[in-house]
């Protein structure tokens, strides 16, 4: 099993991560990409366990092949939407600024499977935070499978200091 | 297991109609130290990560939370279980049900050691058929309020997607 420090390609407040604010901050900008090098099927028991999830697809084998859903146990939606936040966490800062997620479940990440989360830009704007100004970034988001299709789109909102603040 | 084909009463579109507008029995959901740590672990994310504000002492109730917890706070004190949930639309796990969409509005960060009163209901229910079959969405919302306060900490709409293998 990959340890945890190996699974990532960034995290919030990694100074790579967080939003470069040198250049425009404007639509059409990347978000920088996040990788999950390897799902791991542990993890998705512990998951299933956390949530007291009974669907056995997760974790079962045997019921994946009765269902006619293959070999690899699949992954839950809430750890495919985690990765995306990450990457959200990772451009804005912290996960304290992701504002808002909507998401739509378009395939199966299973066991074994390589993640990327990304997104884009598509609109800033001015917000008012708990303390003070902050910039309101709205971003279009995709987890995909690497070399394979989108397993996850929708939309997101993140929240940036404005430029020269303390929490910039 | 699955049941066998035909044991279990046929689930019509109105049967999961009438389901629109009933009310989770809800409840409180406390984010202790552990859950928080393997839920972002099991997430990938390192359990304290999240912070953006520097460190906050342990305990004093302003460490931040991976995100994700709105969501399952809000699942684990809905107050029924999943099971209970498929159940209510003639479902089972065994069903193989599946995530359609989500959306989560956070008003304030998740933290550790809060608790948050959880309410919610049945927003839609729909039939339909695709190249797998047929099946309903279901469409379910949660809000979720700082016990210690009363602020409204975020929103969660869902929607379910119960394959109707043997219908």
């Amino acid at each position: 099993m990959s340890g945890q420090d190996d699974d990532v390609t960034a995290r919030p407040g990694d100074d790579a991560a967080v939003a470069r604010r040198g250049g425009p901050l404007a639509p059409g900008m990347r978000l920088p990409d996040r990788d999950v090098p390897e799902v791991d099927a542990g993890r998705m028991k512990t998951t299933a366990a956390l949530l007291r999830d009974p669907t056995p697809i997760h974790w079962d084998t045997a019921a994946l092949r009765e269902l006619g859903m293959g070999e690899r146990a699949i992954n839950q939606g809430p750890l495919n939407m985690a990765y995306v936040m990450n990457m959200l966490a990772g451009f804005a800062g912290g996960h304290d600024r992701v504002r808002r997620l909507r998401v739509r479940f378009r395939g199966n990440v299973r066991a074994g499977d390589r993640l990327r989360a990304g997104g884009v830009v598509t609109g800033v704007r001015p917000g008012q935070g708990e303390r003070g100004g902050e910039t309101l970034c709205d971003c279009d988001v995709e987890l995909s499978v690497v070399d394979g299709d989108p397993v996850l789109t929708g939309t997101a909102t993140v929240a940036l200091p404005e430029e020269g603040s303390d929490d910039e | 297991m699955s049941e066998p084909a035909g044991e279990r009463p046929e689930v019509t579109a109105d049967d999961v109609a009438a389901q629109v507008g009933r009310s989770f029995p809800g409840g409180e959901f406390t984010v202790e130290r552990w859950f928080a740590w393997l839920l972002a672990d099991a997430a990938l994310e390192q359990p304290r990560a999240s912070v953006s504000d520097g460190a906050v002492p342990e305990g004093s109730g302003d460490e931040l939370a991976h995100p994700l917890l709105a969501w399952t706070a809000a699942t684990q004190a809905m107050g029924v279980t999943w099971d209970e949930l498929f159940a209510w639309f003639g479902s089972s796990a065994d069903d193989g049900p599946m995530f359609g969409e989500h959306e989560t509005v956070w008003h304030a960060p998740m933290r550790v050691g809060r608790t948050y009163l959880v309410s919610g209901e049945i927003t839609s229910a729909d039939r339909k058929s695709g190249r797998s079959g047929m099946f309903d969405v279901i469409g379910y919302a949660f809000r979720l309020h700082d016990k210690e306060g009363g602020a409204h900490v975020a929103d969660c709409w869902n929607s379910l997607i119960l394959p109707r293998r043997h219908s």
